[in-house]
């Protein structure tokens, strides 16, 4: 192929060689110091090994199993699909185009950093405008290494976790991202689901959990679960059970710092008046919130209403000189998860008490 | 013949499957096998001279486990691959029933009497089935939910507990299952492969769960590794990363075509009833829910690590160069 018949045209169109251009250097004589020394004899040393008819010889042998392997490939559908498409260039404009606002890389668990970025305006709009969150405790945080948070939780929809979440990306000298365990109901509700995943959400599942803390990430918890989001306007910052310890248990195992986290204001952001239960599990749901705004105003209802919040992190509780094996002693579980509840629910009391009102709290002081 | 004392002769049940072929033509080449009986109702495509010879087997026939134990016992193989498994669904669902389930059972039959030195079977991760409580990595001692009525993924369940049960009972016999996550690539063809070859692809409205492939390529190296490695157990043979389904339609270039749950389910039943596609309706729930599998213990134990990453696999399966589109952006740091 590249032998040129004798006299080409090119001769003719370029003219005689210009006797005042040196020749270019041919091929080993070029300066190839950039490559260093020792690539450059290897490179000819294989060259000089190399036998030409053996190197000829594979060639050949690789062709023949190339048109083999073409042989044996059938089509899967009648037009293949996977090599030639109507439409081409249309069709890649349309990939280009589907691909926008989404990486192509997500982590082990769902998280798209595009996807983050893409909502970050968002979260801050909420975190500093609409609820204007006060977070203090943030120092509690370890810059690296893990830990778990363990948070109350309140509000139809889980404001709460994607404020502490901001709080602790935007406000934390390391902008660690913050891991949520996000409850069944909510991670299988249609649409809202799969945001949440994009966004950093996790199955709420010990085995994700363990997986997480083990990848020293940052996770944070909500033991309280559907009973914390259920609660109704006269309960509000009452405590639920949390869970059956489950938390500790985890902590225990992966030797992972508790953080507890009282964060006050997710309550009056939704109040819920009533819930109805009936029709609701035909949907999927556990139950229908009534709030002030929500059966009546459509699915603008479920948004906030501009309550002012504050996100406090508390002093790290290390169980590590309890060790693993503690997990499985019920008792000790239990009346840790209570002591962290506990102490959870003075630290919402303290809040509570400084705070003026609940909307207004930011110009009374 | 071999260089080598302790030769190994292995048989492989489903010879003319993708990852059958692969694992004859790769153990063709290796010099530690003295013979490979390929196994299967119709010759291989490609029968290299020497090392392979055919025996045309029909694992559907009522005393095929008889026929199946003089042949072992004849060539005195040492280890068996059981790959002889359907990798489309189809509508003759007594056949496949005959041909997976009772087949395995035939198989079985053969091996308790003349027991082989290693068993090897080749199983899918649909067996975990896809369930809203699944956590995000499935582990090989996880339950094996299947599918309440996909009978698809129910004989191959069924299939893969009389193996298990075989293990238990046969303690001299290293029993090793590969459940391989749905496998992509440029030759192999399967449910997976053409289900992502039709233009349009439906999506659950409101549901985008994480998927996860692992490469022919990658998927015949575990094999050729299980069949050379002592590991015994359960194995998730997995690619490396997950995407969401909605991603992996990018990336193809399908059309998404969102539509209520209700709805697909319906058109679902229609569509598979008339055989105008090839995923049955309870593929459905696969788009809707996670069945992802953990491959930290075929990495551990069997030493088989996945080559190419997700993206790859699936541009591969394309047939489009890893530059193409403008999708090559944001690199996670996981």
């Amino acid at each position: 192929m590249t032998d040129d018949p004798p006299n080409s045209d090119d001769d003719d169109w370029y003219g005689e060689a210009d006797p005042r251009v040196p020749d270019a250097p041919s091929w080993p004589d070029r300066d190839l110091g950039f490559l260093g020394d020792d690539v450059y004899l290897a490179e000819q040393a294989a060259a000089i090994a190399d036998d030409d008819d053996h190197t000829r010889f594979d060639e050949a042998e690789m062709r023949e199993l190339e048109r083999r392997l073409e042989q044996q490939r059938t089509p899967v559908f009648p037009i293949d699909l996977r090599k030639r498409l109507p439409l081409e260039g249309v069709w890649r404009r349309w990939r280009a185009l589907a691909m926008w606002g989404r990486s192509d890389v997500v982590d082990d668990f769902g998280r798209d950093p595009r996807a983050t970025a893409r909502w970050e305006w968002l979260f801050e709009f909420l975190y500093s405008r609409w609820f204007r969150v006060e977070a203090s405790g943030l120092e509690h945080i370890p810059a690296k290494g893990r830990a778990l948070l363990v948070a109350n939780h309140a509000g139809t929809l889980p404001y709460d976790s994607a404020m502490v979440m901001h709080a602790v990306r935007r406000d934390h000298p390391a902008r660690r991202d913050v891991r949520p365990l996000v409850e069944d109901t909510v991670f299988h509700l249609p649409f809202l689901g799969p945001v949440m995943n994009r966004i950093g959400g996790v199955r709420a599942d010990p085995e994700n959990a363990e997986r997480l803390l083990l990848k020293d990430e940052l996770v944070a918890v909500f033991p309280e679960g559907e009973k914390g989001m259920g609660k109704l306007w006269k309960d509000r910052y009452r405590l639920q059970r949390f869970g059956r310890g489950g938390f500790v248990k985890l902590a225990l195992r992966t030797g992972a710092p508790i953080i507890p986290v009282a964060v006050v204001g997710a309550e009056e952001a939704a109040p819920m008046l009533g819930k109805v239960t009936w029709f609701a599990k035909n949907i999927g749901i556990p139950w229908i919130p009534v709030t002030p705004t929500f059966p009546w105003l459509g699915p603008a209802g479920l948004l906030p209403l501009p309550s002012k919040w504050f996100v406090r992190f508390g002093a790290p509780i290390d169980l590590g000189n309890a060790g693993p094996a503690a997990a499985e002693d019920r008792l000790f579980v239990n009346r840790i998860a209570d002591q962290i509840r506990n102490q959870i629910q003075s630290m919402i009391e303290d809040l509570l008490g400084k705070r003026r009102s609940p909307v207004l709290s930011a110009f009374l002081g | 013949m071999s260089p080598y004392r302790e030769a190994r002769v292995v048989a492989v049940t489903g010879a003319c499957t993708f990852l059958g072929g692969e694992l004859l033509r790769r153990l063709e080449e290796d010099p530690r096998y003295k013979k490979v009986l390929a196994l299967d109702i119709r010759p291989p495509a490609l029968t290299p001279g020497g090392k392979v010879e055919f025996v045309k087997l029909d694992l559907t026939q009522p005393t095929v486990d008889g026929e199946l134990a003089t042949l072992l016992a004849k060539y005195q193989v040492d280890t068996f691959v059981h790959g002889a498994f359907l990798s489309h669904p189809t509508h003759a669902a007594e056949w496949a029933h005959e041909l997976e389930d009772v087949g395995t059972m035939h198989v079985l039959n053969a091996c308790a009497g003349i027991e082989p030195k290693r068993f090897v079977m080749v199983s899918t991760t649909l067996v975990y089935g896809a369930h809203p409580k699944n956590p995000n990595f499935l582990i090989e001692e996880a339950e094996l939910r299947g599918h309440r009525d996909s009978r698809f993924v129910n004989d191959k369940l069924r299939a893969e507990k009389q193996v298990q049960r075989f293990a238990k009972e046969h303690p001299n016999v290293q029993v090793c299952i590969l459940r391989f996550a749905p496998i992509l690539g440029p030759t192999i063809s399967n449910m997976y492969t053409r289900f992502f070859s039709r233009p349009v692809a439906p999506v659950m409205m409101g549901h985008d769960p994480l998927m996860q492939f692992v490469h022919e390529q990658d998927a015949a190296y575990a094999l050729q590794k299980a069949v050379e490695s002592n590991a015994t157990g359960a194995f998730n043979i997995v690619g490396k990363g997950v995407l969401p389904y909605t991603t992996v339609l990018a990336l193809l270039g399908r059309v998404p075509v969102p539509m209520p749950q209700l709805i697909a389910r319906q058109l679902s039943k229609v569509l598979w009833a008339t055989q105008l596609v090839g995923s049955p309706p309870s593929f459905l729930d696969f788009l809707l829910y996670l069945c992802v599998a953990d491959g930290a213990k075929a990495r551990r134990e069997l030493g088989f690590a996945p080559r190419l990453s997700i993206k790859r696999t699936i541009l591969d399966f394309l047939g489009v160069a890893p530059e193409d589109g403008a999708t090559d952006v944001a690199r996670a740091q996981a």
